[in-house]
């Protein structure tokens, strides 16, 4: 049992937790990349009350937005195994699900309640762009695929910019979950090595710096942006 | 050029359109007038199938068609030949007023991008904004964005403009110079089926007049038929309130 701070475990446990870092965005930018098209997709089945999908979508949403993200890791954690066990056996597929690596875990689950986040997002900031813009532009030939992509879409990404970053924001803090994945992660990888000489205090702090300094970097970059998109706005007469 | 017959439209229970036929000659200038809720709008918005009509057949520059079963195509070629002028202005809020106008000619049409920019710049210049080309929309009054609105109707070279009520959105002192830029392309020999409140430029722009009251037309004719001698008991009452010298007090 140690006693007081131990400065030189700290520094050293701090190159740790950083080196957990890729693994923390390789697992955020998956999920982003899968959930930000998909849920934009979903949230055009809500806006325009697409009959069946969008009372799925909105059962979905409830669903996610009604649990705790650990007890969602938890039962696809668990329920995914059992369920490719099932069916690999029963088509002979001699393969160790076991030995699946946790990163695929993370992947679903977090683009699964990331996504249903960024439906209300995206709902919300579609119905912001008035539908007179879609009425004038069919009204100059552009198909309706179009005015979404040329007009609609860059509309309704300013309105949703903030709410994204947010969103983001929150997926990079919830990964930390992904320890119950046995995910070497940053959090993964700081409490290991404290488990060796009991040094929780230190590598709590250092995850703590970690994920302040990430997060932050994140926010800056992505309020750069969202200045950016933000420019015609800015009335200059 | 233009004829629409027998158009029927319902929203829900409420009938607004109950058989209406217009027809508009090459170089027209009509303007339809009317109570509000006489299905002014609304008979506008089905001929550019903005809104789906529930039944009526329509001609437009030798293009048949069904106004109920139109196909997309259909839609899409009377697009090309209608253009439309909105109340609200309706400019592409993330583009600038250049891009505004480029946007129908280049994604729309399929015109080269030098080419566009020429015949926008062109329009912007007749409406009088050669100044503004890079501003936003946000930047601009509001008669200066409806001037955008009648500029990119005009570049698109249709064979028709439509304009919904242009003027209602704007402060008084803007109206006018939004009407003067109406009537100078009107001046030019374009074809416009104009939906508005101003009287005054029914009886010196317009060529026909048409009253509509309760979803169908109630008197149509030239300016002097309808404002000097109205036939029907409906439009003359309807005057009455709308023209203030013909105004009278009764207590």
């Amino acid at each position: 049992m140690t006693s007081g701070f131990n400065g030189k475990f700290f520094i050293d446990t701090f190159f740790v937790a950083l080196s957990g870092v890729p693994i923390t965005l390789l697992v955020t930018i998956v999920a982003l990349l899968i959930s930000l098209p998909l849920s934009f997709l979903l949230a055009i089945t809500r806006v325009h009350r697409i009959p069946v999908i969008q009372r799925i979508t909105q059962v979905y949403v409830s669903f996610v937005r009604g649990t705790p993200i650990l007890i969602q890791i938890f039962i696809i954690y668990s329920s995914i195994p059992l369920i490719l066990k099932i069916i690999f056996e029963k088509y002979d597929i001699g393969f160790d699900i076991y030995k699946i690596n946790p990163l695929w875990y993370a992947f679903i689950i977090f683009s699964f309640s990331s996504t249903a986040l960024l439906i209300e997002v995206f709902r919300s900031a579609l119905s912001t762009v008035d539908k007179g813009q879609l009425e004038a532009a069919h009204s100059v030939g552009l198909t309706t695929i179009q005015a979404y992509r040329r007009i609609i879409i860059p509309q309704a990404l300013v309105v949703a910019m903030p709410n994204i970053t947010t969103t983001t924001i929150n997926l990079i803090k919830a990964t930390s979950l992904g320890y119950a994945l046995s995910l070497s992660e940053i959090t993964l990888k700081a409490k290991v090595a404290a488990n060796v000489g009991y040094n929780y205090v230190e590598a709590y702090l250092d995850i703590f710096i970690v994920y302040l300094i990430l997060c932050s970097i994140v926010e800056y970059a992505l309020k750069r942006y969202e200045k950016y998109l933000n420019k015609y706005r800015v009335a200059h007469s | 050029m233009l004829e629409i017959k027998d158009i029927h439209k319902s929203f829900g229970k409420n009938e607004i359109l109950k058989g209406v036929n217009i027809s508009i000659d090459k170089g027209d200038v009509v303007v339809i007038l009317g109570p509000s809720g006489s299905g002014k709008t609304t008979l506008l918005r089905c001929i550019n199938f903005l809104e789906h009509a529930d039944k009526g057949h329509a001609s437009i520059s030798g293009i048949e068609v069904d106004l109920h079963h139109a196909k997309k195509k259909d839609i899409h070629d009377i697009r090309q030949k209608v253009a439309f002028v909105f109340q609200n202005y309706n400019l592409f809020n993330n583009k600038t007023v250049l891009e505004n106008v480029t946007e129908g000619l280049i994604i729309g049409r399929k015109i080269p991008k030098t080419d566009a920019i020429e015949i926008a710049k062109r329009a912007l210049d007749k409406v009088g904004l050669s100044d503004k080309y890079d501003n936003y929309p946000s930047s601009l009054s509001g008669g200066q964005q409806q001037r955008v609105g009648i500029a990119r109707a005009v570049a698109l070279n249709p064979d028709i403009i439509l304009f919904d009520e242009p003027t209602s959105a704007l402060d008084p002192e803007l109206v006018g110079e939004v009407l003067t830029v109406m009537r100078n392309i009107a001046n030019e020999g374009t074809t416009m089926l104009v939906v508005t409140h101003e009287m005054s430029f029914a009886r010196d722009v317009a060529n026909r007049v048409i009253f509509m009251d309760g979803g169908v037309v109630v008197e149509e004719g030239t300016p002097h038929d309808i404002f000097v001698t109205p036939k029907e008991e409906r439009t003359k009452q309807f005057l009455k309130r709308v023209l203030p010298e013909d105004y009278t007090y009764s207590i």
